[in-house]
């Protein structure tokens, strides 16, 4: 026993002494890697963004070495034992000793903060900050490489980061995964859904050496490849086919997951997807889908409750949009910025309304209608909206095109009803609609008359013979015009045309009608629009036009709610919301973007065309990482750095930095931000098609599989489990596109107030589509979806956390949709398989699993068979009930033994082998 | 069976080495997460003898936890009365607002004030209800609620509470998630996420409706927010499948279940004997406890077999969806260990746009809907020993204006108030509440709190106070910080604990 204390501590000196010499020789502390994880872990909580105690804060540079409170600098570069900031640390009066309250740092960590001081105390930025131009791939000496090929186990070059960081571990890459569950793992990745037996088969006897590539490229290239990876996107873009909040009616949006869908398979370049959504609409003479895409903002919920403020949800979706494009692109914490500078990340309170004045531009505003929209008219309106704008052209007019054009498709600038105040004897019905009765008015404050020859109404009255009077200044000003009321069946658009005037005025509006009875608004009014109307001319082709025009926009076609800038006219100012309070109005910023990342791009212009081009810059930081990260996450169940939605100081310290930078680098640089030549490479790598089997060493020194030692495994998507069941039971519909579809739901679902909508299940194939074409409704989605962790949509996800409980055993064993699919599934299996049972199931349980089972299994799936094989020959009428057979179908003398096979097809559809990708 | 004890002890082993669900315990540096793993370990402790005992509530995210102290409140039953109802007609008696009945609202008093259909100066609207004092306590109670008025010295008035919200969604979505925006988890979902369940066949977190709706914000008002899905209430329903997808097919007797559970259960054995995954164990638990949720929820949703003296108690009607029906099962639930109990009734908002909400004559009918069976509810769960243990907890998302709407600046047709934030009262009971106490005072006509003002953030603090939380240390991490449902605010209300 002494002997053993002896040797132990000899050991013990040795690697002291070890441990110092190597230390003396160290390199100098560094700010990130050493001395920014102490601070934030022990110090920023109350010296940072939020709290800055004594007057002391340690997020920004020149606020560590400003005077604090005592007048002093806490840190005194180059002289640790004077620095205050390193004498709280070992004080013995517990009122002076810091971090106050807590227990004191360790030795290790103070002498790191005192040498980091007494080397001058330079300070760095984070790793998310600054991205490296370069990343050298860590090749070790090899003979095959000599020979220009791979040494063993590794397949491209990110199998060299893997192995360099295995190796340090002492861990090694496992054996590659069998062929079938290769193929099984790539199909399920890259197009969702699982390969057939015969593309399996074919993938099994193909031994050539590009086999796996070519799989690869095929399954890049099949449409279900964009259906995969749009189901993705979804989350981030927080789709839903509702608005959300109480009312949450519907909203007709799937145009941009349509969209999206091509964006993927089309294999936009990242960069030009990211600038499309975020501002397609600022884009030169933007193109039908590169407003369509805009509509990824417009997935913000809209309130729809009766007395709600427009201009707080408003701004609620503005901030929203901001939040979103930081943690979608950026990996962002940015909403912290919101009230108070960041806790952690170097971003300034004041700089959040910055990014927000690039948002706060947009013609959106709450409305019920969801304006703006685009208007995809029917083949023939659009070539009269085309014969339009041509004779404009003739008339020479550029900017009326223009705007011409911008109207008839989204009636768009126009002045929303909330927009009225000064009502009198009249109201702003369930704050949406102004309804102003006989004798009573309102006011449209600070109109541009410039220009303006011509005012729109869209309005709705039973009465006949009522006249709005339109006047300049005052309620006695000049009169502008006299608008006509016509009665209306719902709502239309009328035209009045107004005397030409100048500047900016306040419009006053005097509503009569001396039929209305004492009580009665004399119309109801949704919208006001201003416009610079046709050249006046006598010739009849005008009057044509105009009449073109007016019917044109009084016809009701599909749309997609979009972003649409506000002309100058309209420009809202942003101001800092003091502690976040929109009601607070601090001072006013203009729109720039964070200091501590890349500068704006020079010759951007400064709005949010030019806030998605730094975004997509090669400088920012962020960007290629964020989506590498992500994807790759996608494919391996983590991300190379974690939690997804945070890449700053809060994240959890990783190995694989130098990786991600590598393939951020290579994706800007030689992929052309290619996302399926990200993949590709991806999936390429020994890393991903190693087997996922664990063992007993590796689980002891990596159970979480961070240095991936093996391959992933991990539980599919709610749509993925759905879509598989539907597709191995010869189900699942191929149609793309369109509506989105209502398959199966318990009744009773849906019970929202005040919402006249329901559940209608859909006909036909549309029962069995794809998942991500389900109708989401966000106050009450799709069941069986939430019981596997989906997102209801309200705001973006990044990271679905994968939960195991009895609700989702319950989902796959008894919803029916998932029993019909086991009947589907019971019949091919006997039509397909051949011979006893046991060779039937054997048949299915490979179609399923796409390898064969072990005898163990085949035992217990058998014995399930004849147990309710029995239990169907003693009742005869329950099989019946289980079949859901009609009479002529139950008279069959397969009866029972198919629904025996049912009940297999049941259990084979909840093993945790199908239910997993591994 | 005695191999699937050998595998499980293995898991647990595993589990203590790797935390599989990541962000279920990620390192939160005071938050539950630590407490959640500490429990854990124990139990994993107490399991790893050589007993072999199968304790499939180690994989159970729901295992019951310890909270930071040892808390008063084992349980917590929540009624909403969703649409906000009245407190100038129930609790907080204002004589003075009788006395200005019709007279036009001072100006002063709308200065700065928004309200959701309020337009122009409306009229003062005095009590539509007669008040007299009940119990030790003389607590003023409405001739609305002449049962309830005799359980007064059990409960704790809070009247002076006030919200920031004045839409029905924000506010609804405010009390429980104490955030009017989307994204949070509401108390529920803190609750179980906090302390887990005592009860593994049951869900932890229970929601039942009544009044025909859904409450206006949906069902993101017992959503888990960032929290795992696991800890979001589960809504059993009077019709249909009490819980969705419970019941077996047609056809499938319980007996051909348990064949088909032990087939999956006995691949997927295997599965693990390939993959050592422990997910793969975790799955073969929740099969388990699927099945005996199957019967243990239509059991304990069955209040048929409850003695006719109970029924008589809360005044129930099996088979159909009451909120009376609500209460009884809100007591079953309880016993049976379920952690947290929400209803919902729904039908509160007395504008006087028709009989139905106005004021004088909908509102009576449904403070006789609710009468009985909430005072029910505190006499039966008192005389079974629960109420000591058990949180009650009474109110709207806001309250009700002591002036009488005028919708679109015109008179309605029936009397109503608009909504109002300033002022209304929550009362809470058993599970360490004080009895008898009334804290908070509205001025003269109730427009708002003039002493004891109590924020939703405060009511918050107060029941996790109860549970034995701590609300400023009751934390989860997301997206680089820690999160409380008090957010940045909130203060015990000392007077009533």
């Amino acid at each position: 026993m002494k002997k053993k204390v002896v040797v132990v501590s000899i050991l013990l000196s040795v690697i002291v002494a070890v441990g110092l010499l190597t230390f003396q020789q160290e390199n100098p502390v560094d700010f990130s890697a050493d001395v920014k994880p102490i601070l934030n872990k022990h110090c920023i909580t109350c010296h940072g963004g939020v709290k800055k105690n004594g007057g002391f804060s340690l997020l920004f540079e020149n606020e560590a070495f400003a005077k604090t409170e005592s007048g002093q600098s806490a840190i005194i570069k180059g002289d640790a034992d004077h620095s205050e900031f390193i004498k709280r640390l070992t004080s013995d009066d517990p009122e002076l000793r810091m971090p106050y309250n807590a227990p004191m740092l360790h030795d290790d960590e103070i002498d790191i903060l005192k040498r980091w001081i007494n080397e001058g105390a330079k300070w760095g930025e984070h790793w998310a900050y600054t991205l490296p131009e370069k990343v050298e791939v860590p090749k070790p000496f090899s003979f095959a490489s000599l020979l220009g090929m791979n040494p063993s186990g590794i397949s491209n070059n990110i199998d060299y980061f893997i192995q360099d960081k295995l190796k340090e571990k002492d861990l090694s890459f496992s054996k590659e995964a069998d062929k079938e569950t290769l193929l099984r793992r790539l199909y399920l990745d890259i197009v969702g859904i699982p390969p057939s037996l015969s593309e399996l088969q074919s993938f099994v006897k193909d031994t050539r050496e590009e086999a796996y590539e070519e799989r690869v490229d095929r399954l890049l290239a099949s449409q279900q490849y964009g259906e995969k990876w749009a189901s993705w996107w979804l989350d981030l873009a927080r789709y839903a086919d509702t608005k959300g909040y109480e009312k949450d009616g519907s909203r007709q949006i799937w145009p941009y997951r349509d969209w999206l869908i091509k964006a993927f398979n089309k294999d936009m370049p990242f960069d030009e997807f990211m600038v499309q959504q975020l501002a397609g609409d600022l884009l030169p003479d933007p193109t039908k889908d590169q407003l369509i895409a805009t509509a990824f903002h417009r997935n913000t919920m809209n309130n729809d409750e009766g007395g709600t403020d427009s201009e707080e949800f408003r701004m609620a979706s503005v901030l929203d949009r901001v939040n979103t494009t930081y943690q979608v692109w950026l990996s962002t914490t940015f909403e912290c910025v919101q009230c108070h500078s960041h806790t952690y990340d170097p971003f300034k309170f004041e700089e959040y309304y910055k990014s927000v004045a690039f948002f706060n531009n947009t013609r959106d505003e709450d409305t019920q209608g969801d304006h703006p929209r685009l208007r995809f008219y029917k083949a023939e309106d659009e070539s009269r909206v085309d014969s339009i704008k041509s004779w404009l052209t003739q008339k020479g007019n550029q900017k009326l095109i223009r705007s011409t054009d911008l109207f008839l498709h989204t009636l768009e600038p126009k002045i929303h009803a909330h927009y009225s105040d000064q009502v009198e004897n009249g109201a702003l019905y369930d704050t949406k609609w102004l309804g102003i009765r006989s004798g009573g008015s309102a006011r449209l404050k600070h109109i541009t008359l410039q220009g303006k020859k011509q005012l729109y109404i869209n309005y709705w009255t039973t009465l006949k013979g009522g006249t709005i009077e339109v006047r300049k200044g005052s309620k006695t000003g000049p009169l502008l015009t006299l608008v006509q009321l016509p009665s209306t069946s719902g709502r239309q658009v009328i035209q009045a045309d107004m005397k030409e005037d100048t500047g900016v005025h306040d419009l006053y509006l005097l509503f009569k009608n001396a039929t209305a009875a004492k009580d009665q608004p004399i119309c109801m009014i949704e919208w006001f629009a201003l416009r610079e109307g046709f050249p006046v001319s006598t010739d009849p082709e005008s009057q044509r036009m105009q009449n073109n025009f007016m019917q044109l926009i009084n016809t009701n076609p599909e749309s997609v709610p979009v972003m649409i800038e506000n002309p100058a006219e309209m420009h809202r100012k942003t101001h800092v919301f003091e502690r976040g309070n929109r009601l607070a109005l601090g001072k006013e910023v203009q729109p720039a973007v964070p200091a501590t990342l890349n500068p704006f791009p020079k010759g951007a212009p400064n709005n949010r065309l030019g806030f998605a081009k730094w975004i997509v810059s090669k400088d920012n930081p962020l960007t290629a990482r964020t989506l590498v990260n992500r994807i790759w996450a996608q494919l391996f169940g983590r991300g190379l750095v974690e939690p997804l939605g945070d890449m700053g100081t809060q994240s959890t310290p990783s190995m694989h930095i130098e990786l991600l930078d590598y393939l951020a680098l290579d994706l800007m640089q030689t992929k052309k931000w290619s996302m399926k030549s990200l993949i590709k490479d991806i999936v390429m790598s020994y890393t991903y098609k190693q087997s996922s089997s664990l063992n007993q060493g590796d689980a002891d020194k990596d159970p979480a599989n961070i240095y991936l030692a093996r391959g992933p495994r991990f539980r599919l998507s709610a749509e993925q489990i759905r879509d598989q069941t539907l597709a191995v039971s010869g189900l699942l519909s191929s149609k793309m596109y369109g509506h989105s579809v209502m398959p199966y739901q318990p009744d009773g679902v849906w019970m929202t107030v005040y919402s006249g909508e329901s559940w209608t299940t859909s006909t036909g194939e549309d029962q069995f589509r794809r998942g991500l074409y389900t109708f989401l409704k966000r106050t009450s989605p799709y069941p069986s979806f939430i019981s596997f962790d989906a997102s209801s949509r309200e705001v973006c996800l990044v990271d679905r956390i994968r939960t195991n409980t009895p609700l989702q055993a319950l989902t796959t064993l008894n919803d029916p949709v998932y029993l019909e699919a086991a009947k589907h599934l019971s019949k091919l299996m006997q039509q397909e398989g051949s011979g006893d049972s046991k060779k039937i199931i054997s048949y299915a349980y490979k179609k399923l699993m796409l390898k064969n089972p072990s005898a163990e299994k085949v035992v217990a799936l058998e014995k399930l068979y004849k147990e309710a094989l029995l239990n169907f020959n003693k009742k005869p009428a329950e099989a019946i009930k289980f079949m859901a057979v009609n009479a002529s179908e139950s008279k069959d003398p397969a009866l029972t033994s198919n629904a025996a096979y049912m009940v297999v097809a049941n259990a084979l559809l909840n093993l945790d082998e199908f239910l997993t990708k591994s | 069976m005695k191999d699937l004890n050998k595998l499980f002890r293995e898991l647990q082993q595993q589990k203590l080495q790797a935390v599989t669900r990541r962000h279920f315990l990620k390192d939160c540096v005071a938050g539950v997460g630590s407490i959640a793993l500490a429990s854990f370990l124990a139990s994993c402790g107490g399991n790893s003898g050589s007993s072999g005992a199968i304790d499939l509530n180690a994989l159970n995210p729901l295992v019951p936890k310890s909270p930071h102290f040892p808390g008063k409140a084992k349980s917590v039953i929540y009624l909403h009365m969703a649409g906000a109802p009245s407190q100038l007609e129930l609790f907080d008696y204002k004589p003075v607002l009788q006395t200005l009945h019709n007279q036009p609202c001072p100006e002063s008093l709308l200065a700065g004030k928004t309200f959701a259909f309020i337009r122009g100066i409306p009229k003062m609207l005095g009590p539509q209800a007669a008040f007299k004092q009940y119990g030790q306590s003389g607590a003023w109670v409405s001739d609305h609620l002449p049962h309830f008025s005799k359980v007064v010295d059990d409960v704790s008035f809070l009247k002076a509470v006030h919200s920031d919200q004045f839409n029905h969604g924000p506010a609804q979505m405010f009390m429980q998630t104490g955030s009017a925006r989307l994204g949070r988890p509401s108390i529920g979902s803190w609750v179980t996420y906090g302390l887990g369940s005592e009860n593994s066949n049951l869900p932890g977190f229970v929601v039942l409706t009544s009044g025909g709706k859904t409450p206006d914000a949906g069902k993101s008002v017992w959503g888990s927010g960032f929290l795992p899905s696991v800890y979001q209430g589960v809504q059993c329903r009077s019709k249909g499948d009490p819980v969705i997808y419970l019941a077996d097919p047609e056809g499938m007797s319980r007996d051909l279940k348990r064949h088909a559970i032990d087939a999956i259960n006995d691949v997927n054995k295997e599965e693990y004997n390939t993959y050592k995954d422990p997910e793969t164990l975790s799955r073969i638990a929740q099969y388990e406890m699927a099945y005996k949720m199957q019967v243990a929820v239509p059991e304990v949703m069955d209040i048929s077999q409850e003695p006719a003296h109970i029924h008589e108690l809360y005044g129930t009607e099996p088979g159909k969806e009451s909120f009376a029906n609500n209460c009884l099962l809100a007591r079953k639930l309880v016993e049976q260990g379920v952690r947290y109990v929400q209803l919902f009734d729904w039908g509160w908002d007395s504008h006087g746009t028709n009989a139905s909400d106005s004021i004088d004559l909908g509102f009576r009918n449904k403070c006789r809907e609710i009468d009985r069976p909430m005072t029910a509810l505190i006499m039966d769960l008192k005389q079974r020993g629960l109420l000591d243990e058990t949180l009650v907890v009474w109110g709207g998302e806001f309250g009700r204006t002591p002036m009488q709407e005028n919708r679109d600046n015109s008179d309605m047709p029936f009397l109503g108030r608009d909504h109002h934030t300033d002022a209304y009262t929550i009362w809470m009971a058993g599970g360490g509440v004080k009895k008898g106490v009334t804290y908070g005072e509205t001025d003269e006509i109730g427009f708002t709190g003039v002493s004891g003002r109590s924020s939703v953030h405060d009511v918050h603090a107060t029941m996790l106070h109860l549970l034995g939380f701590d609300h400023e240390k009751f934390t989860y991490e997301f997206q680089g910080r820690p999160f409380r449902l008090t957010d940045v605010e909130g203060n015990l209300i000392s007077a009533i604990v």
